[in-house]
């Protein structure tokens, strides 16, 4: 890497023009987010009569515990609650379970090839460009048949099959950059499959295991078309609850909360981004440079 | 008993035969050392020794037990990678002590041998550091440290030294050969590099399209090559080939050497041989150490001078290369830097063919005197 820093010896015009330019694009993505945040801390009343970009004269949290607690999402007026936990107990053992299977299968596909393992790896490939619509029908009949029609065990195999495609490609594509006489150095000192994958393979995998736990993280909880498809009622994740809550309202239209509970469904992304958003850089450059 | 027996081994990979029945054998505590150009199989051919590749046919002992179809675990062998595949999130220290946790060694003797490795090796003080934090001589220490710890029966090198620079790469030759000195272990060693298989080798196989060309000490093998291929490959210098017609002077066989001043001819009455060569042309194989400036105090029987200008210099400090043509092709020869002309002039040198060897061109294959 060069050992100039960028834009040193840029003349000082550009850099301001640079900057400007950042400073706008920034500014565009941050709107929204300054709207929803601003909204949701605002009374109705409020927001009726002022502009979208005044800030509150009031601040209240209101909004924000009733969106939790006691709004209406369809029938029950719980709040997004229930849901918000629906979400987490879908999320957090599908996650675990693809990365964890993609480890093991890239694993094989690099270090213990088999006849047919390109093909194998070809067609898991297949599965990454599949749009959701085309498993949604047969998947239906399938979970029908095992009698996880409507639960939340039956959502979280939906996405782990679904996310099986991606996680293999991630570690695979990591593990193809490992080289080979360390599994066959393993294998000399006596360790088998297993010992290898635990005590060689994985620790060396902590990049990569961010990328798969990041990228699955957000493809999960922000899925919407799995949620409203294959769960019902108690079962349904937030995204699911969110729409409900801000198509279902009779009556008033609450800004506020509807800002609030999008800002809910949303938390759980931007807090894994903020904190292991470097990892996923990292992660998906491993490789290009020796490490 | 032999520590080594490789039987009529060959290896295919479908239709593709790379290695065509490879016969070796060592006796216990000898350095073999397999040196060939890439892709000869040499490098196949250790991986089964080491039970990393299946075995097509034939068979591989170590010691008396036949182990062809053994796991590597099982083969009592140890193994250093040209990338030394150290362990990357594991310490030095459990980079050598993982193969003695796996085979269950009580954590006290584990101790004590990554001590006395450590130190034999002088890479105590880095024990505690991962290899990420070690240079590479020291990354080839710890690997050979690693396969120390095993202390089995035959110690197994894969082009060890061939990422390290020039200058590293003659230390750790000179601490290989002590290791094995001092450890009396069974050594296999792949290498390219024909100088680390003069200088480490009790024994030497070259290999050539998956098979051994010649099987011999380093002194036979650079003295009577097998063939044009071993005579060609084994040497720093290369060797020069001569070619020439034999014919008979009184009853001797004899060849004649051209060079823009003139003929000589060369009587070769070591080679009887030669006599049923007669009227045909042979390639004659002479080292460069063989042709040099004349020596006033008399040359050994068998020398010949001729003069002849001199095309090329290539100093090499205690030596000057000299190139002239022979033949109409280049032959070299090692002078003193002081009795060396400048490039264009002529030079007076003696050649002594009573070291000469002789290769029938067709066969390719070396004409025993």
């Amino acid at each position: 890497m060069s050992s100039r820093t960028a834009g040193a010896g840029m003349h000082p015009g550009w850099r301001v023009l640079t900057y400007a330019i950042l400073l706008v694009a920034a500014l565009y993505y941050l709107l929204p987010l300054f709207v929803m945040l601003n909204t949701s801390l605002k009374s109705l009343a409020e927001i009726r009569s002022g502009n979208l970009l005044s800030l509150p004269q009031d601040p209240s949290l209101a909004a924000w515990s009733k969106a939790w607690g006691s709004a209406c999402t369809g029938i029950s007026c719980d709040g997004v609650k229930g849901y918000f936990w629906n979400s987490v107990k879908i999320t957090v053992p599908a996650v675990l379970i693809s990365t964890m299977v993609g480890a093991i299968n890239g694993y094989v596909l690099s270090k213990w090839r088999f006849r047919g393992s390109n093909l194998f790896f070809g067609m898991l490939l297949v599965g990454t460009m599949l749009p959701f619509q085309v498993v949604l029908l047969p998947m239906a009949r399938t979970l029908g048949e095992l009698g996880l029609a409507g639960t939340v065990s039956g959502l979280i195999m939906v996405h782990v099959i679904y996310g099986i495609a991606f996680t293999t490609l991630f570690f695979r594509n990591f593990y193809i950059g490992v080289p080979d006489d360390l599994v066959r150095a393993a294998r000399i000192d006596g360790a088998g499959f297993w010992r290898i994958f635990f005590r060689i393979m994985l620790p060396m995998s902590l990049p990569i295991i961010m990328v798969s736990l990041i990228w699955q993280m957000t493809q999960i909880w922000n899925d919407f078309l799995f949620g409203v498809v294959y769960s019902s009622g108690d079962a349904q994740p937030i995204t699911v609850a969110l729409n409900n809550l801000v198509n279902s309202t009779t009556g008033v239209k609450e800004y506020n909360v509807d800002m609030a509970a999008a800002i809910i469904a949303a938390l759980p992304t931007l807090l894994v981004y903020v904190l292991a958003g470097s990892y996923f850089v990292r992660g998906m450059t491993a490789g290009a440079v020796k490490g | 008993m032999q520590a080594l027996t490789i039987n009529n081994v060959r290896k295919r990979y479908g239709d593709v035969e790379v290695l065509k029945g490879i016969d070796l054998d060592i006796a216990a505590g000898q350095f073999l050392i397999l040196v060939g150009p890439s892709g000869c199989g040499k490098s196949t051919l250790l991986n089964m020794i080491a039970g990393l590749e299946t075995v097509s046919d034939g068979t591989i002992s170590i010691g008396d037990r036949d182990v062809t179809d053994l796991s590597p675990k099982d083969r009592d062998i140890a193994m250093v990678f040209q990338s030394y595949a150290l362990y990357p999130n594991m310490t030095v220290r459990g980079n050598i002590a993982f193969g003695m946790e796996i085979r269950k060694v009580p954590k006290a003797e584990q101790d004590e041998i990554v001590t006395r490795v450590s130190t034999m090796l002088q890479i105590d003080h880095l024990l505690d550091r991962k290899p990420g934090q070690l240079s590479g001589g020291q990354r080839q220490r710890v690997a050979m440290g690693r396969a120390l710890a095993r202390d089995p029966s035959v110690f197994l090198f894969d082009e060890p030294l061939s990422n390290l620079d020039a200058k590293l790469r003659v230390e750790m030759r000179s601490e290989i050969k002590q290791l094995h000195q001092r450890t009396g272990t069974t050594v296999v060693y792949v290498t390219h590099d024909q100088i680390e298989a003069m200088t480490l080798g009790d024994a030497i196989a070259v290999m050539k399209d998956g098979e051994v060309q010649q099987f011999g000490t380093p002194q036979e093998i650079y003295d009577s090559p097998a063939n044009l291929f071993v005579a060609g490959f084994m040497g720093s210098t290369p060797i020069n080939f001569i070619p020439c017609t034999v014919h008979s002077q009184d009853g001797v066989p004899a060849v004649t050497l051209v060079s823009d001043h003139g003929e000589v001819t060369v009587r070769l009455p070591h080679y009887a041989a030669l006599q049923s060569y007669e009227g045909q042309e042979i390639i004659i194989g002479l080292r460069p150490e063989q042709v040099t400036q004349v020596d006033s105090a008399g040359a050994p029987p068998g020398t010949i001078t001729f003069s002849a200008p001199v095309t090329m210099l290539e100093p090499t400090g205690p030596d000057t290369l000299v190139s002239v043509a022979l033949n109409g092709q280049r032959v070299i020869g090692r002078a003193h830097p002081d009795a060396v002309p400048p490039v264009g002039q002529s030079m007076t040198l003696q050649a002594n063919f009573s070291r000469a060897v002789a290769f029938d061109p067709k066969t390719e294959l070396l004409i025993q005197a």
